[in-house]
């Protein structure tokens, strides 16, 4: 048959998932899963004596156009993607909060360090607590948003054990909270000792953020069900 | 062919029957559908997905990609245990109606 030798069911292929992905419902997971489908109903079409290019129009008619598969993907998921970027969001000022702890108290240090008089270590502590509070605050967005992109499968698959089950999550992120904080208090309170300020206020500036952190731990523990696997085991 | 609603309606107790008979993925569900059926129920192939992420949501399946024995990766889904409970409270209201529609039914020939 003419047609055979010119029809590409590679590339045809290509082309139909090209379609898929333009389709923001469709996460890299549903479209390897529908992928999975063509390929089964292809292999089902060409056994039963159809050629390359009429199994490929009839497995992709089969399988629905991508633009209705993404409106109907999008209808029935769109509480999970809420729930699922809710997540992301969360876990983002979660990580964001507890680097910027681990952060300031590391800033207080470094510019002790170096400093002579209140009026240097003022200026010297101000500008690197900025800067460290910039990267404190850009680290975990990049990289949650990647994660949630579906990028950075390896770092996925190391937290993966983490990520799936609530109890784990929940642990992992009560132990960031207290050991950064505990960092940050160091640093407050050195601070103090240093600036000859004797009182606890190290301590109760510490309740702030610790109490603050627990609850958006809580929450993220809370919105954990949702099973970020989905959105980055791309293939 | 059957209504749609009754096609929407139906396909949780359906999905959870057939993986209760053990893990599968979609494009053998929608087949065992088609086949238990006779053709009756025919379900739009892409639109079983949307209803076994929803499931998977509600914690009643779980999910696990996997290679077939053919070398070829799929995404299999299997029954959890809270699944397997809904599966028996499905099960006994759709016998409920099944029971008072057959009373009804059986009715209706004595008459005529």
């Amino acid at each position: 048959m003419e047609n055979q030798t010119r029809f590409d069911l590679n590339a045809a292929v290509e082309n139909w998932r090209q379609e898929l992905a333009a389709q923001p419902p469709l996460a890299p997971d549903n479209r390897r899963e529908l992928e999975t489908h063509l390929r089964d109903a292809l292999a089902e079409l060409k056994a039963r004596g159809l050629n390359d290019e009429e199994s490929f129009w009839l497995a992709r008619r089969r399988v629905g156009q991508p633009q209705n598969l993404g409106e109907e993907f999008g209808k029935i998921d769109l509480a999970i993607a809420w729930r699922e970027r809710l997540f992301w969001i969360c876990l983002a000022f979660f990580l964001s909060s507890i680097l910027a702890n681990v952060t300031s108290g590391l800033a207080i240090a470094v510019s002790l360090a170096g400093a002579r008089g209140p009026m240097t270590m003022n200026w010297v502590r101000q500008s690197l607590q900025l800067f460290l509070w910039l990267i404190s605050s850009a680290i975990p967005l990049l990289l949650v948003v990647s994660l949630a992109k579906g990028r950075l499968t390896w770092l996925f698959l190391k937290l993966r054990p983490i990520l799936e089950n609530q109890q784990r999550l929940a642990i992992a992120a009560t132990a960031g909270v207290f050991l950064s904080v505990v960092i940050r208090w160091l640093g407050t309170d050195l601070f103090y000792s240093r600036m000859n300020i004797h009182n606890n206020s190290a301590i109760v500036q510490m309740i702030n953020p610790l109490v603050y952190q627990l609850i958006a731990g809580i929450v993220l523990v809370w919105l954990l069900p949702v099973r970020p696997s989905k959105i980055a085991q791309s293939s | 062919m059957l209504a749609k609603d009754l096609v929407a309606a139906s396909s949780k107790p359906l999905v959870l029957s057939i993986l209760a008979e053990g893990e599968s993925y979609g494009y053998e569900i929608l087949q065992k559908v088609r086949a238990l059926s006779g053709g009756h129920i025919e379900w739009s192939d892409g639109m079983l997905y949307p209803v076994l992420h929803r499931l998977e949501r509600e914690a009643l399946i779980e999910s696990e990609w996997k290679e077939a024995e053919s070398g070829r990766e799929r995404k299999y889904y299997f029954l959890s245990t809270k699944g397997k409970k809904s599966l028996a409270a499905e099960r006994a209201q759709w016998l409920k109606v099944h029971n008072t529609l057959a009373k009804l039914w059986k009715i209706k020939p004595a008459l005529t």
